[in-house]
């Protein structure tokens, strides 16, 4: 489905120039100091990989500690599998393992953590969030808020987890009627776009999801979501659908479709689902999914976001123990240039009249600027393109966004800090992945290079 | 070259689930299988041993001849016969026999494992997860078989030639049990066969079939029909053959009250024998999680219901007992609790089946019998689906609440049944395994790296598993057998396991004459 055709040559001088002019609008480091100084500290762990997967362990743990000598104490047995030699270990591992001490380390680190986390996910609740949220929204920036949960592992929090959704609809959906128009972020060519708009899992909605059988998960979630979909249809909000490993995605896509293409939801709401380009079957899941957009009929287009994947090492490692071929591609350049192929596909799609919105999810510069670019090749208005950061990592990028004029949007979690962990630790390791785009760039190198053809 | 694990079927693709399918319903036409007693390339039909589905016990999968003593002494002389031979032909020759197996057994995968579904109300993972480790055990041994071969490194000073080889004891008799109907009698088949010895094959009465499958397989791959018998039966063709003063090795792994009346019976030497019955003793444990304070429940509760309820607990592996730091002791029982709630019960031919029936009716009674007697006794019992009518079925159950000394929680229950108990602290958990006389497999769920040191120091199972569940061990990557009274202490798919099989022959040659060194 997706042409393998590389980008053409034609649209490369573009790419540069939209990536430059992009580049030139990040605000300084001393608008975000803290931030700034957290980047640098995680470009340093990416070099120093057992320190950085102690830290992240004390992250992951950090919730679970009752007391800070606990959370002190964890620190210095995490630290025990770091080299000696390694300054920053040597004098956590004392001072965690002193008597006295212990209590007061687990203190400096709580708040550390704290601080972190504080980065990533805007607040425990809604109504605390909402601020933010309008702050952002006066920046030019829209949001999608995600609820950050527990693993759902019974019916009760499945409901519960349903329960959440439902009041932050309401919660922002009265918030977000008082905001001032922005009429970037509020219509493209096809229509108007929502003000609210919901991230929603279904691994949280369900606790019985079976990949032998994906027609349980889509039993057991589909009264959850049907009544989700009801309440942001009457609140005229967005609900997108995340994705997260293989293990549930033959579940959600299904499920998604097939309540999207009941009569009750033609007229709305908004809705969306993702595709993954680090899997190498996503061009089937793109022609699939562009299949149903033509055959069903619905007021508001499908929203397609187009993501890498979070779930690499878990798919690589997953494929790797049971003797599989990987279902992602294995080089991160394979994932950029298939981003790219499938960019071309969605945006061509929508070009000739299938009815979908493409929102391109990546911190990538190169990415962000070869979207732009195309669209713009076939007579698109920029409008027609959402672009969407993560909160915490993208928040200089959605400024520059704003700035250009551009519709972006950012993805914003909510939740606390116990919830939060696992999402926190998969953003950290994002920031300090050695390929990673932000990395890369953090450490200092040359532009023309990150905006060159993967 | 180098063992790789048979890689397992990627079930969420959905061509692989039709595939199977189809195998399933190619099958069900073959249905019932005849199972004669084999011996010596000969086959006696007069079949009066059925067995069952689980699920529908009026199916029936496969009628057996019952071997008898007539075909236990044929199977011994045959033996005699042709072992010498088998034993001749070199480790080399028989490990390329066993991989040839391998081959038959992956191209018939998709057959052995609706045949295990069918046979032993396997769900479709775990019936997969049976035949490649099946596989993994040929190809395993035969590599291992070939390294052992090369003898021991001794040291050499001059004027003295040693050698230490190993050879064959002779004729081993593999007694092997329903729960891994294809790879545990294909395990200790192999560990016999490729060290040279004559394997006497007397599978478990509910899976004939599976191990007809395996021995045709075998014969066909190269295995001479002298050296490898099929003896179906019950426990009297067992003990027939335990007793018999021409075995010198017993492969066995079933349950703890066989496995001692073999070391018994195996242990007394008469006056007449020429040697001592070596026996390779796998048996039952008593398999507990410990779920320390700081544990991630999100990944704890998950972990602990596949451990109990998976294949219906029925793993020698599977977890029957929860010792749980009792700062969060409520919280995990209620969302274990609630998880109960959402097991598929059902038949283990549906997709994405949590907990199948289990293998008889006398399992069904047994853990009936154990779960009304704890609720007698005053614990709390949580159930979940009843699973539908006709099968052998058993709900899914917690059982709170109970007396750490009754029977619920210190007997192997090896059904869909796990209690979960309160601790002050992970030492503590430790004290109670401590207190346990079997120790096979064992779990702990923590977070942090000093008390992960400490426990796996500690706790005298024979496989721990670390903030995972604790089923499911691999050939090659985790060696497999339990402490104490759970077994002799061999680690199936493991090295050194083929030592069992074998004898140490250690010759010593002075090389000096008349003050030269030749």
């Amino acid at each position: 489905m997706a042409t393998d055709a590389p980008a053409p040559p034609a649209l490369e001088p573009d790419i540069r120039a939209l990536g430059r002019s992009l580049d030139a609008a990040f605000p300084g480091a001393a608008r975000r100091p803290r931030a700034a100084a957290e980047d640098l500290v995680t470009a340093r762990l990416a070099r120093r990989p057992e320190l950085r997967a102690a830290l992240f362990r004390l992250v992951d743990v950090a919730p679970a500690c009752r007391t800070p000598a606990e959370l002190g104490e964890h620190l210095a047995g995490l630290l025990s599998d770091v080299p000696p030699e390694d300054p920053a270990a040597r004098v956590g591992r004392r001072l965690g393992r002193g008597r006295a001490t212990a209590p007061l380390t687990g203190r400096v680190a709580a708040v550390g953590i704290r601080q972190m986390a504080g980065r990533f996910i805007l607040a425990e609740h809604p109504q605390e969030g909402a601020g933010t949220l309008a702050d952002l929204w006066r920046r030019g920036v829209a949001s999608s808020v995600d609820l950050l949960g527990e693993a759902t592992v019974t019916p009760a929090e499945a409901d519960r987890y349903a329960a959440r959704c439902d009041e932050a609809l309401t919660v922002l959906s009265r918030e977000a009627s008082a905001w001032p128009a922005q009429p970037i972020l509020e219509a493209d060519s096809a229509g108007p776009l929502p003000r609210v708009n919901l991230s929603v899992k279904v691994t949280a909605l369900t606790p019985m999801i079976r990949e032998a059988d994906p027609s349980i998960g889509v039993a057991d979630a589909a009264p959850r979501l049907r009544h989700l979909l009801r309440r942001a249809r009457d609140l005229g909000a967005h609900l997108h659908v995340d994705i997260e490993s293989m293990a549930s995605r033959e579940t959600i896509m299904r499920l998604v479709l097939e309540l999207l293409a009941e009569d009750e939801f033609r007229a709305g709401p908004s809705a969306g689902v993702v595709l993954q380009a680090y899997l190498s079957d996503s061009d089937e899941v793109a022609a699939e999914i562009l299949d149903w957009a033509e055959r069903v009929p619905r007021e508001s287009p499908l929203t397609i976001r187009l993501v890498k994947g979070a779930y690499w090492d878990h798919e690589l490692v997953e494929a790797r123990q049971s003797g599989w071929r990987p279902p992602v591609y294995e080089t991160k350049a394979d994932t950029d240039r298939n981003f790219e192929r499938l960019t071309r596909t969605l945006l061509g799609a929508h070009a000739g009249g299938t009815p979908i919105r493409l929102a391109v999810a990546s911190h990538n510069l190169r990415s962000i600027a070869h979207a732009l670019a195309y669209a713009r090749s076939l007579a698109l208005p920029d409008r027609d393109l959402e672009l969407q950061v993560l909160r915490g990592l993208g928040d200089d990028l959605h400024d520059a966004l704003a700035a250009h004029g551009l519709r972006v949007r950012a993805y914003c979690p909510i939740g606390d800090l116990v919830a939060g962990m696992a999402y926190l630790v998969r953003r950290l390791l994002e920031n300090t992945a050695n390929d990673s785009f932000l990395a890369t760039r953090a450490s200092g190198a040359d532009l023309d290079s990150l905006l060159t053809a993967p | 070259m180098t063992f790789a694990n048979e890689p397992i079927l990627e079930l969420r693709r959905a061509w692989v689930r039709d595939g199977l399918r189809d195998a399933l319903t190619a099958l069900d036409r073959e249905l019932p299988l005849d199972v004669p007693v084999l011996v010596g390339g000969d086959a006696r039909r007069a079949p009066s041993l059925d067995s069952t589905d689980p699920g529908r016990p009026d199916r029936v999968v496969a009628r057996a001849t019952v071997a008898t003593a007539d075909d236990v002494e044929a199977a011994i002389a045959a033996a005699r016969r042709g072992q010498p031979a088998w034993a001749a032909r070199g480790a080399r020759e028989r490990a390329d026999v066993l991989v040839r197996a391998a081959a038959l057994l992956r191209d018939r995968r998709p057959r052995l494992t609706a045949l295990a579904v069918r046979e032993c109300a396997k769900p479709w993972a775990e019936a997969d997860a049976d035949v490649c480790e099946a596989i993994d055990f040929l190809e395993y041994y035969a590599r291992d078989a070939v390294a052992l071969d090369d003898g021991e490194d001794l040291l050499q000073p001059p004027g003295e030639r040693n050698a230490m080889t190993y050879r064959p004891r002779g004729i081993a008799a593999v007694i092997a049990p329903w729960n891994f109907p294809v790879a545990i009698a294909c395990g200790m088949t192999a560990g016999a066969l490729v060290t040279g010895n004559a394997a006497l094959l007397k599978p478990a009465e509910q899976s004939p079939g599976c191990a007809l499958e395996l021995v045709s397989a075998l014969h066909e791959a190269g295995v001479p029909p002298d050296v490898l018998a099929l003896l179906p039966g019950e426990g009297d063709v067992g003990a027939a053959l335990v007793r018999h003063p021409a075995v010198h090795v017993v492969a066995f792994t079933g349950s703890s009250a066989v496995g001692r009346e073999i070391l018994r019976e195996a242990g007394t030497v008469r006056d007449e024998d020429l040697h001592l019955t070596h026996v390779v003793a796998e048996m039952g444990g008593k398999n507990c999680i410990v779920v320390d304070a700081d544990a991630d429940l999100d990944d704890a509760v998950p972990a602990i219901a596949y451990s109990a309820f998976g294949f219906a607990g029925q793993k020698c592996s599977a977890c029957s007992r929860v010792l749980v730091h009792e700062g969060i002791a409520d919280t995990l029982v209620e969302r274990l609790g609630g998880l109960l709630d959402t097991l598929v019960v059902d038949q283990a031919e549906r997709f994405g089946v949590d907990v199948p029936p289990v293998i008889e009716a006398a399992s069904q009674e047994r853990l009936e019998r154990h779960v009304a007697a704890a609720a007698q006794a005053g614990a709390t019992v949580r159930r979940g689906a009843a699973g539908p009518g006709g099968g052998w079925f058993v709900a899914p159950t917690l059982i709170t609440g109970a007396d750490p000394g009754s029977p619920v929680a210190r007997e192997e229950l090896f059904g869909p049944v796990v209690v979960v108990e309160a601790v002050p602290s992970v030492d503590a958990a430790c004290d109670v395994l401590d207190t346990l006389p079997v120790a096979l497999t064992g779990g702990l769920f923590s977070r942090n790296p000093d008390v992960v040191r400490r426990v796996s120091a500690r706790v005298p199972v024979g496989n721990l598993y670390l903030n995972r569940h604790i089923t499911g061990a691999m050939v090659g990557r985790q060696p497999f057998g339990g402490n104490r009274l759970s077994g002799t202490g061999t680690k199936a798919g493991g090295p050194g396991y083929l030592r069992h099989f074998v004898e140490s022959y250690v010759v010593c040659e002075n090389t000096m004459r008349h003050g030269l060194v030749v």
